[in-house]
């Protein structure tokens, strides 16, 4: 079957949601989302505490069903869901971890639910410790590790299948500058070699800094979608916190 | 995938005191049983052959109740401490999730197993029965304990909670233990009766009973026995699909908000 020019597009497209819809109960968490991310984009998700961003990050990761609409990500149907996941690196919300192993068998284990040989594992193991600075702390217990630690090991779970798209629900939320800008940094390295990054967030500095395009949700539907020059210019305001909070509705 | 499932759960489960206690309290159990067979006056009246039936019954109830026991969180414990969500973000499907549950589950009935064999081996001395006596515990064992792990998987995948699991899991197995505890003019009696033909573990204590007290030992003799246990087996696994679709409707992330 031939497909048309709207559908090649979406194939081009890192993330592709299309008329997204979530409901709990009768509350609506997610309304009509459609939204797209070229792949190479550092795309921002914003959003006031409870306006859907991590219900929409759950149903992109095939966590949570969708009630209505479609998605694609790397060029996916979303019924792929294995597939997906082997070129996505996700930190959810939801950050627990097995406290009894130490931060390198964390890896380990998580690099072996991706097939990888032994061979493989330990050099991205050794590899992510390193680039998230924890190898000093490698044969320590996860349970003793400090929160910002524990981030930057979630973080380096996300990454150990080297994803194409990398998506991250506050990675550095209750984090110390430090522990945020070595977050930041990484990913501004990944992003320039070509990682798709989908970052969720209410740190406005913070998507002001990293992101280059960016979407926010309010009460479950998307308010803006573009950049922030092109936002600012939209909603007439001067700065980022501003037009955030003109979008939605809070002061 | 499943096997890495299956060994980290060993790991977190059996290899820790928790583990080590249950084997623990299993040994002092079999200890304190044939020990009490040996020397109690009235108990050692009996004739050897109910004695063994009696450790039988002792060695099956106990592996049933510590596996439940185990079962209950080794699922749950997932959902509560918020690893299920990173576990399922790996290219695994559910399937792998619960088969490796499963033979972490079935990996403890066999340690129990292997603490029972030296007492039913030592206990059976004289009797010739020592081979049947693990043979029949072996096979009426793993599928007793196999249907009630699929049983409280499956309530694991619906409640997501380690306390209702138990909870559940545990009225379940009294409500199948308690027929088995009726006296045989009881159990030949109406609606008792017939309970008793499809209660798999009335099913298997009549079995055991079969092999070690009346020496039917041929597996022939024993397919009446046999059957009610499978069928529960295959009840379990139906009932283990239905909550893994009902898992999969609401998605791994649940009524998480």
């Amino acid at each position: 079957m031939t497909q048309g020019p709207v559908e090649k597009d979406r194939l081009a497209e890192a993330i592709s949601v299309v008329n997204l819809s979530k409901r709990y109960g009768t509350t609506p968490a997610v309304q009509d989302l459609t939204l797209s991310v070229e792949p190479g984009e550092f795309f921002g998700f914003l959003g006031p505490n409870g306006a859907g961003k991590t219900t929409t990050i759950r149903m992109l990761t095939g966590a949570l069903p969708p009630d209505q609409g479609s998605m694609r990500i790397a060029g996916m149907e979303a019924g792929r869901r294995n597939e997906i996941l082997k070129r996505l690196g996700v930190m959810p919300e939801s950050r627990g971890f097995y406290d009894w192993m130490t931060g390198a068998e964390y890896l380990d284990f998580f690099a072996a639910l991706y097939g990888l040989s032994t061979a493989e594992r330990r050099a991205r193991v050794d590899n992510m410790l390193t680039r998230t600075e924890l190898n000093p702390s490698r044969n320590k217990r996860v349970g003793a590790y400090s929160r910002g630690m524990k981030q930057r090991l979630g973080l380096a779970r996300a990454l150990i299948n080297n994803p194409t798209i990398l998506i991250l629900d506050e990675p550095t939320l209750g984090l110390d500058p430090q522990g945020q800008g070595l977050i930041q940094n990484l990913l501004r390295q990944l992003n320039s070699n070509g990682v798709t990054v989908f970052y969720s967030s209410h740190l406005l500095h913070e998507v002001s800094a990293l992101c280059s395009r960016i979407g926010i949700l309010n009460q479950g539907r998307l308010v803006a979608l573009g950049t922030i020059p092109e936002i600012l210019k939209t909603t007439g305001t001067q700065s980022l916190t501003e037009a955030f909070l003109s979008l939605t509705g809070t002061t | 995938m499943i096997r890495h499932i299956w060994r980290k759960d060993l790991q977190s489960e059996l290899y820790t005191w928790k583990g080590t206690v249950w084997l623990l309290i299993a040994a002092l159990l079999f200890s304190f049983t044939s020990y009490l067979l040996l020397t109690d006056k009235e108990l050692s009246l009996l004739d050897q052959t109910e004695l063994l039936w009696l450790l039988a019954k002792i060695i099956i109830a106990t592996a049933m109740l510590i596996v439940t026991i185990d079962a209950s969180s080794i699922a749950t414990a997932e959902f509560e401490k918020g690893t299920a969500e990173s576990l399922f973000l790996a290219p695994m499907t559910l399937s792998d999730f619960i088969l490796g549950k499963l033979l972490a589950s079935l990996t403890l009935w066999v340690l129990v197993f292997v603490v029972a064999t030296p007492y039913i081996i030592v206990a059976s001395s004289g009797t010739h029965l020592a081979g049947f006596f693990l043979g029949y515990v072996a096979l009426f064992g793993t599928l007793g304990v196999l249907g009630l792990l699929c049983v409280t998987l499956a309530l694991s995948l619906l409640y997501r909670s380690s306390r209702n699991t138990l909870t559940t899991s545990l009225v379940v197995l009294l409500f199948l233990t308690i027929p088995a505890l009726f006296g045989s003019s009881l159990k030949n009696s109406g609606a008792v009766a017939g309970f008793s033909r499809i209660n798999p573990i009335d099913s298997i204590f009549s079995a055991l009973d079969n092999v070690l007290v009346d020496y039917q030992v041929r597996l022939s003799a024993n397919l009446r026995f046999l059957s009610p246990v499978v069928g529960f087996v295959v009840v379990g696994i139906l009932f283990l699909l239905v909550a893994a679709r009902v898992f999969r409707r609401r998605g791994i992330a649940g009524e998480m908000r």
